[in-house]
């Protein structure tokens, strides 16, 4: 998928709801086959920062550009919004997402959820994207379960399902937004483990997550917003270890 | 806006129809429309209890007949029971000769009859619900503490059973409301029979009927008004803090 | 044997209760199309379209529908022959179009049975989680198919119970064209009833007609809520 342009690059995005601004300038450079970790604490910006990136939230200000292309905005009735919607439609299918409630759709079968996407977004023949989609559910310990609907999963497998469904998209950047929060602590090691994987492979991932292991040990770069601004970025052995600001000092200090 | 006030005065004033001998006749009809509302719904709310009580007996041969009640009731058209009110008391032999064709030859009664087993039928189905879905800890807790199935019923179920019941029933209150219109079809005078008759007489039936449709919005959005200042007092104990 | 041919009425009773069959199946459709409508003008953007939405649900849940019938048939060949009438003044066509009953009932319970429904379908939207759509949408899925694939059929599934409901009431409600002078089942029984004075023969049928069609849609609802439900029953 990659043809030597940057994946994502993120200019100096501004983001406010009503009068509390939320992300206050932040930029963010992901090269083929980073991990970039994002922490901080609530309410620092992390996740709108991610829901920006897929335009699940419209940012008031900033660039955002995906393998060189760059989204263009307008202004329509005194919001700003993207230009032409086909465009950011290509974009999403070339990024995806994992969400931190699964969001697997609840009608459909696990092996359907893995499928749907590629059959309806990608033109992928049916026969095809069932076997493409059966082998993306082996790799995460899923095959048994392929004809269950979400319900009968548990969190660990639906969160492994999830992740089925963003690879079966071949996606350039993979977007999580806090993937083992809602999960029993027994259950994060598997999914971790699923995206240890991933980061082995290459795969280009941008991570919200609280799990400082998963920061330390995979990420090729760790980024701590506060309060709607980076405050150290850097590769984890600096920042995690001997951190330079008071406030993430704070933040990794073990509290009881 | 006050010029737009004149005219609208003006049209009023000049309509034959808003003269005061009609608007006589619609007064009538809505005091004879609040009347038979008022009066099933009460008789009706008195035999649902009981009933809503029975329904929910183990026993087959109390069960089913209640059942059987509210399933006929609420599975027909309240025409057609109207109907069959209406007319079997009409044409019972030799009914018109008899004293008690003092009170049946005025289709009040049984008008007044089968609206009050149609709203006895759904407002039985109603609390039925309403008792069967309090908590099961609820009525242990009572056990635990030595009360009898009869004051727990008192006590425990029937308090918050009446309370849950409340949305739907506020429902069954508007659509009593509707349905009494029906009533005009067996030539009970209330709110439609009145617009019914001011039409036949001034063959205009955008203002005849649009005036009725006024009154009986203005009838729902008040009994919902009503009902929601219930809710909120009674169902206080159901609201969330979030 | 005699009870058994409704002293002659039966065909009648037969035909009677084939045309509200049909009046009730027409209404039906009609009254999801405004439902769906006016939910989804109810969810739109265009604060115009909220505002048409809401007072047409309003206005129609708060008349009863028997009010409504007759405004709209006693109104409504008053205003076609208004129409025709200008049409005659400018054009010198000479037309009469008389509103046929049958429109009319199917008109009338399509409009009103479209406001109930519209109610029942807006909430079954606003039961969606918001997260199975963003879902869809992070993957690049189209508005119309993030609304075609995951939006409409888990909106469905909320739906049927209270449209299966709006149903019901829509059925019985069929009774009251007879008052407009359709030849129902109700109007053929009624007109029996004051000619032979025996109101329990022909009504007590007509009654167990409506109890059957009943039945018969409560299976049919049965099938579609299973349908529907695909993934929701075996919640562990």
């Amino acid at each position: 998928m990659s043809d030597g342009s940057t994946p994502l690059v993120i200019r100096d995005l501004h983001k406010r709801f009503g009068n509390n601004e939320v992300l206050k300038g932040v930029s963010l450079t992901a090269h083929q086959g980073d991990v970039i970790t994002m922490i901080g604490a609530s309410g620092s910006g992390k996740s709108t920062f991610l829901r920006c990136m897929n335009l699940l939230e419209q940012p008031d200000s900033g660039d955002i550009v995906v393998h060189g292309e760059s989204i263009a905005f307008a202004e329509k009735h005194g919001k700003r919004q993207p230009q032409d919607w086909k465009q950011v439609q290509r974009i999403r299918a070339r990024l995806s997402m994992v969400f931190q409630n699964f969001n697997l759709w609840a009608h459909m079968t696990l092996i359907q959820n893995v499928i749907e996407a590629p059959i309806h977004v990608l033109g992928t023949p049916r026969k095809t994207a069932r076997e493409q989609g059966m082998a993306l559910l082996e790799r995460v310990g899923l095959t048994s379960h392929a004809d269950h609907y979400p319900a009968q999963l548990s969190g660990g497998q639906k969160q492994r399902g999830a992740i089925a469904r963003a690879l079966a998209m071949e996606p350039s950047v993979m977007l999580f937004d806090e993937p083992t929060s809602a999960l029993d602590p027994e259950l994060v090691g598997d999914v971790l483990k699923v995206m240890r994987e991933l980061a082995d492979e290459g795969r280009t991932m941008v991570v919200v997550t609280h799990e400082m292991d998963f920061a330390r040990d995979v990420a090729s770069q760790v980024v701590f917003l506060h309060a709607g601004q980076v405050e150290e970025a850097g590769p984890p052995a600096a920042v995690l270890a001997h951190p330079d600001s008071a406030r993430l000092q704070q933040f990794l200090a073990p509290r009881f | 806006m006050s010029g737009w006030w004149q005219d609208i005065s003006a049209w009023a004033v000049a309509n034959p129809i808003l003269s005061v001998e009609t608007l006589d006749i619609y007064w009538q009809g809505l005091v004879h429309t609040v009347q038979l509302v008022f009066a099933s719904l009460v008789i009706g709310l008195l035999m649902a209890v009981p009933l809503a009580v029975l329904r929910g007996s183990g026993r087959w041969w109390i069960n089913a007949p209640v059942w059987a009640f509210t399933y006929v009731f609420r599975g027909t058209p309240l025409l057609i029971q109207l109907y069959l009110v209406y007319y079997g008391f009409a044409f019972i032999p030799g009914v018109q000769d008899t004293w008690l064709w003092f009170f049946l030859e005025d289709a009040i009664y049984p008008a007044l009859f089968a609206f009050t087993l149609n709203t006895a039928a759904y407002t039985t189905e109603i609390f039925h619900g309403a008792i069967r879905s309090t908590a099961r800890g609820e009525i242990e807790a009572a056990r635990a503490y030595g009360m009898s199935p009869w004051t727990t019923y008192r006590r425990v179920v029937l308090p918050g059973a009446f309370r849950r019941a409340l949305p739907a029933y506020g429902n069954e209150v508007i659509f009593m409301l509707h349905a009494s219109s029906i009533a005009s079809v067996v030539t009970i005078m209330d709110l439609t029979g009145a617009a019914s008759l001011i039409y036949s007489r001034f063959y205009a039936p955008f203002t005849a009927f649009m005036l009725v449709a006024l009154i009986y919005m203005a009838l729902s959005f008040a009994i919902q008004g009503l009902f929601r200042s219930l809710e909120k007092r009674l169902l206080r104990h159901l609201a969330s803090d979030r | 044997m005699n009870w058994l041919d409704f002293q002659g009425y039966g065909p009648r009773l037969l035909d009677g209760a084939l045309l509200t069959v049909e009046l009730a199946v027409l209404s039906l459709v009609l009254a999801l199309a405004l439902g769906l409508a006016a939910a989804s003008a109810r969810l739109s953007r265009s604060a115009i379209a909220r505002g048409l939405a809401v007072t047409y649900t309003t206005l129609i849940r708060g008349v009863p529908d028997l009010v409504l019938m007759l405004l709209l048939f006693y109104g409504g060949q008053m205003g076609m022959n208004m129409v025709t009438d200008q049409i005659y003044d400018r054009f010198g066509i000479d037309a009469f179009v008389l509103i046929n009953p049958f429109v009319a009932g199917v008109a009338t319970l399509g409009v009103i049975y479209g406001a109930y429904m519209a109610e029942t379908i807006r909430g079954a939207f606003l039961a969606v989680d918001v997260g199975q759509m963003e879902a869809a949408r992070a993957c690049g899925m189209s508005p119309w198919l993030v609304f075609r694939r995951v939006r409409f059929p888990l909106m469905m599934r909320h739906a049927l119970p209270g449209l299966g409901n709006n149903w019901l009431v829509l059925l019985k409600s069929t009774a009251l064209v007879s008052i407009i002078g359709l030849t129902d089942m109700v109007l053929v029984a009624e007109k029996a009833t004051k000619d032979t004075h025996e109101p329990f023969l022909f009504m007590v049928p007509v009654a167990l007609g409506y109890l059957a069609i009943s039945s018969a849609s409560e299976l049919a609802m049965l099938w579609l809520r299973r349908r529907y439900d695909a993934g929701f029953r075996h919640a562990r």
